[in-house]
């Protein structure tokens, strides 16, 4: 209930159900980067006011960790 | 060849004004589709949820999580849930219906409307509706079924010009939809029923059988 008080957090019962979108494996939860990573997919899934992005063209790239391009300019 | 890219711009636009011109037109399978996905009860994947649309229609004892790919349409969706007060909607996340970030097995119904035929692949689409759906649970769609020739032939192409500005695929038999099941041996279609408006939808109905 008291959940929402943590404004940058993620809904701990959000975590439980997600998986990486590719490799349907577990999700690593980077607390301080507000991402979800998913290590076999080499990719990090942006958190955005406590909610995540699972869109594979959205991800950062753990191999190329200064871009911050998005690949299709897509918005925000 | 429909790009994810080319979904998102196009919902993009179409999110300031999707209510107005759909609305009315199709709440009656909206409704049909909701009371289908009641019968089944439990956790429901909604699957384009878009301005969330449909979620009011959605029995109260139902839990929904919703995907979209379009920022835009979630972010309505989100002001529907928070001002209509829908406690039963549970998550809105970001995703692609190609590439759901659910375990297998996850839900009791997985709801597509007006969604296979506008995403790149479709067949990857419902591969992923159906991985994640549990036995004994149901994947409801509605669709446009294309008809293969005569007269509703002929609408539909005079209609292709306005769909197409969704985003959607011009040519969507229910062979399709046949060829698919085929390789989808745990899976059953149920139900078949033509719906307004002009009978170019339908909503289908697939469920799991439980294998043991």
């Amino acid at each position: 209930m008291n959940e929402q008080s943590v404004p940058s957090g993620i809904d701990p019962k959000l975590l439980e159900i997600l998986v990486c979108p590719l490799t349907k494996q577990a999700l690593r939860y980077d607390r301080e980067h507000q991402e979800l990573v998913s290590a076999a997919a080499g990719l990090a899934f942006p958190i955005r006011d406590g909610i995540p992005i699972m869109l594979v063209d959205e991800a950062r790239r753990l191999d190329d960790a200064a871009s911050t391009t998005r690949p299709e300019g897509a918005a925000q | 060849m429909i790009r994810t890219q080319d979904v998102k711009r196009s919902y993009r636009r179409w999110a300031p004004v999707y209510d107005i011109v759909f609305g009315k037109l199709f709440a009656h399978p909206r409704r049909e589709a909701a009371e289908a996905a009641a019968r089944v009860g439990g956790r429901l994947l909604e699957v384009g949820v878009g301005t969330g649309i449909a979620l009011t229609a959605y029995a109260p004892s139902l839990s929904i999580v919703g995907i979209d790919v379009s920022r835009e349409m979630l972010a309505r969706a989100r002001l529907r849930v928070a001002s209509l007060g829908l406690a039963h909607v549970e998550d809105l996340i970001e995703m692609d219906a190609q590439d759901l970030a659910f375990p297998d097995g996850s839900f009791d119904v997985v709801m597509a409307q007006y969604v296979v035929n506008t995403v790149p692949d479709p067949d990857a689409a419902l591969d992923e509706f159906a991985r994640v759906l549990r036995p004994g649970g149901e994947i409801i769609l509605v669709n446009r079924v294309g008809a293969a020739a005569g007269p509703r032939r002929a609408v539909e192409r005079g209609l292709q010009p306005i769909v197409e500005r969704l985003g959607w695929r011009s040519e969507f038999p229910f062979e399709r939809f046949e060829r698919w099941l085929g390789r989808q041996p745990s899976l059953r279609l149920v139900e078949r029923r033509a719906m307004p408006p002009f009978g170019h939808f339908a909503l289908l109905r697939f469920t799991r059988i439980d294998p043991s």
